[in-house]
């Protein structure tokens, strides 16, 4: 058990990692790429920048327009999303192992707020997941990722929290710990290859969505002659 | 505000058949609006070379790649859609139709989906799936109001306005648009009404005596001046439908001293490319550039009309040289000018029923012209009420994205699409709902008849027709009462 842990914990943890962290500068880069090529083909390269710019803040921090229509859904995603993203980065023990392993360490959360985002990751995160169960919207537009991902989301804290809070023996430990550290890998490993994504795209969505109105010059040239359409009436 | 979804009785009126079975069968096609006949067989195959010429040629590759990407099927959008609100129905949601699509360009134009496709053999393009886009992409109005909503930033009016584009390629577009455009651009009287210049001319002059005898004012509309500071084109079916608005329009003109122009060459401003074709958008709009080059204007001008307004501010820069294209304003942005800088005089309390204004989405959603009408209207009218909500946030009126030139979509047009609209202009209780775009001015009509509104749908400039002082006139009557 141990030996599968320190393999987890060792070298499948970097590997995983590193794959997240390319996958994500993958479609980053994809994505900054086509947004500069869109531009480069743009007839008109006059963007609305701010307008862009406002949207994007306002759907970062959603205080405002998240609360207009469904409030509780909005509360719940947004405090979801507040613990998924803090526990992970600023958890005290998290931090340490960076210390441990490369020599950096930063600010963490007191063991207060720790323990309160993660209980409130685990429980809003299982709400998102019945939500989906329960609307008969959400259900007809699911495919299986949509109900899988907040619950895979929510192992890692679950599995966190036993780890460090309750007394347990140990290999009940060991075999916490195990899931913990395998169902973050899951995690870093699927994280670029679907919807998770974006987790690093979204902030672009609106300057890509500016842009793809920006249509190149003379297209109608170019596509009736693709489609061998020269001289077809409207 | 957000409405009731219809009962059944308005399920069967908006959802009764309007093409003949044998139609539909011939042409395998069973949607809510009449089609040319077309060539049916291999219609997958042909969707996909469409799709694939059009993303070699345009921008919309990388963001239908950033959205099959982020997509998170949250149905946040079924909020704010007032079609899914009327039908209630899940494929109306917007993020439902858009993944008609994204499903397609993830099965056949991504290597993970090409992969998968090889692999299980399954989630090629069919001709169910192209009947089920066809009829999807003309429910939804293009009002694009589910982009306010969307968590994560998709553009659902995006992805309907690329469907509908690929649509048309394969033949699949509504004949109503087709024929008129195809008049606009290849017939002999080039606009999508079919007016011959001299009924024109006609009209023009018999407008021009009404106002004389009206107000008391000699007003013209140039013809083919050249060398002036604005080309003024509007939606060509105002020459027939909107007078009163063209009256309005030529007044403030007058009331102004404007340069400006009519052209005999071209004459219609509508722009049906927005709503099923990029390539028909794009003529439209050299030609329209045309002929204020061929007039030598300043500036570009479109009438009250939301959908040619932001098809020409935004595409002449594209397709006209960027930057260094004619400005095109809208006669709104020309009016609020020149009652800002106190050039132009309205009549204070002129109007004293309750009016209410409907926002265009086309002029509105993106928050261009949204006050600027407001202010014109407090300048004269006393009683002015909102609909709620309004300006970026406000509702469709029912016949947006071509659908209000579709005249067999009438009944879904005023049982599904306008509802809200029609439950918003109700609660007002104004008199007049100003609605400044020749589309909504028709559907709203519809509307209020089918849903039993008692509510007058004009344009902004008719109003302002009765406001507007003429200092030359004013200074001969004061006079004139000095002196008796």
């Amino acid at each position: 058990m141990q030996e599968i842990l320190d393999f987890l914990r060792g070298p499948a943890f970097r590997f995983t990692f590193v794959l997240m962290v390319l996958g994500l500068l993958r479609i980053l880069i994809l994505d900054i790429w086509g947004a500069v090529d869109a531009y480069r083909r743009a007839g008109d390269k006059k963007l609305a920048w701010g307008d862009a710019f406002r949207k994007t803040v306002q759907w970062l921090f959603p205080v405002q327009r998240g609360f207009n229509k469904r409030p509780i859904y909005s509360a719940v995603s947004i405090l979801f999303h507040i613990g998924l993203i803090a526990v992970p980065i600023l958890l005290y023990a998290h931090i340490q192992l960076w210390d441990g392993s490369i020599g950096i360490a930063w600010w963490s959360l007191p063991e207060f707020w720790a323990d309160l985002l993660t209980i409130t990751t685990m429980v809003f995160g299982f709400m998102l997941f019945l939500g989906r169960v329960g609307s008969a919207n959400a259900r007809f537009l699911s495919r299986k990722q949509d109900y899988l991902w907040p619950l895979l989301l929510i192992v890692p804290f679950i599995t966190g929290y036993v780890c460090s809070n309750m007394a347990v023996s140990a290999t009940t430990y060991q075999l916490t710990m195990l899931v913990h550290v395998l169902s973050a890998e899951i995690i870093f490993v699927l994280l670029p290859f679907t919807k998770i994504a974006h987790c690093v795209i979204m902030p672009l969505s609106q300057f890509v969505v500016a842009l793809c109105w920006k249509f190149p010059a003379r297209v109608d040239e170019k596509i009736t002659k693709t489609l061998d359409k020269e001289g077809a009436p409207v | 505000m957000r409405t009731k979804p219809i009962n059944e009785e308005e399920r069967q009126k908006a959802f009764a058949p309007v093409r003949s079975e044998e139609i539909a069968e011939r042409q395998n096609l069973h949607v809510r609006y009449n089609v040319e006949d077309f060539d049916v067989s291999e219609r997958p195959r042909r969707f996909l070379e469409a799709f694939a010429a059009i993303l070699r040629h345009t921008n919309y590759r990388f963001a239908l790649d950033h959205f099959v990407r982020i997509s998170a099927k949250c149905s946040r959008c079924a909020v704010q859609c007032p079609v899914y609100q009327a039908t209630g129905d899940p494929h109306d949601i917007p993020c439902y139709r858009s993944e008609l699509l994204l499903s397609i360009y993830r099965r056949h134009f991504t290597l993970g989906g090409l992969l998968k496709g090889r692999l299980t053999g399954t989630g090629h393009l069919t001709d169910e799936k192209i009947q089920e886009m066809a009829d999807s992409f003309w429910n939804c109005t293009a009002c694009r109001r589910c982009t306010l909503e969307c968590p994560v930033g998709i553009d659902h009016a995006l992805i309907t306005h690329l469907g509908r584009f690929i649509l048309s390629e394969i033949g699949i577009a509504p004949r109503a648009l087709v024929v008129s455009t195809r008049e606009q651009l290849e017939g002999k009287t080039g606009n999508t009404s079919a007016i011959p210049l001299p009924a024109l001319m006609d009209t023009l002059e018999f407008l021009e005596e009404d106002m004389e005898e009206e107000l008391g004012v000699k007003i013209d509309f140039p013809m083919d001046v050249e060398d002036v500071e604005y080309f003024f084109i509007p939606a060509v079916s105002d020459f027939l439908m909107e007078a009163e608005t063209l009256m309005g329009i030529a007044a403030v003109m007058k009331a102004t001293n404007a340069s400006w122009t009519i052209g005999t060459e071209y004459y219609d401003a509508i722009n049906y490319g927005l709503f099923y074709s990029d390539r028909i958008l794009e003529r439209v709009i050299r030609k329209l550039y045309a002929e204020s080059e061929r007039l030598k204007t300043k500036k570009i001008l479109i009438g009250e009309c939301g959908h040619a307004s932001r098809s020409a501010k935004y595409y002449v820069p594209v397709h006209c040289g960027g930057d260094k294209a004619k400005p095109v304003l809208n006669i709104m942005e020309y009016t609020y000018k020149m009652l800002k800088e106190g050039k132009l005089n309205l009549r204070p309390g002129t109007i004293t029923d309750r009016v209410t204004y409907h926002d265009p989405c086309n002029i509105a959603r993106q928050g261009w012209i949204v006050d600027q009408p407001r202010e014109i209207i407090r300048a004269f009218c006393s009683d002015f009420v909102e609909m709620k909500p309004n300006r970026r946030e406000n509702y469709c009126c029912g016949g947006g994205g071509g659908t209000v030139s579709i005249d067999e979509m009438r009944p879904y047009r005023t049982t599904v699409g306008g509802k809200t609209k029609a439950d918003q202009v109700r609660e007002t209780g104004a008199k007049y709902l100003i609605a400044p775009c020749a589309n909504c001015k028709k559907q709203l009509r519809e509307l209020m008849e089918d849903q039993g509104v008692d509510c007058e749908v004009v344009g902004l400039h008719d109003l302002v027709y009765k406001a507007v002082v003429f200092e030359e006139k004013k200074k001969t009557e004061d006079l004139i009462a000095k002196k008796g």
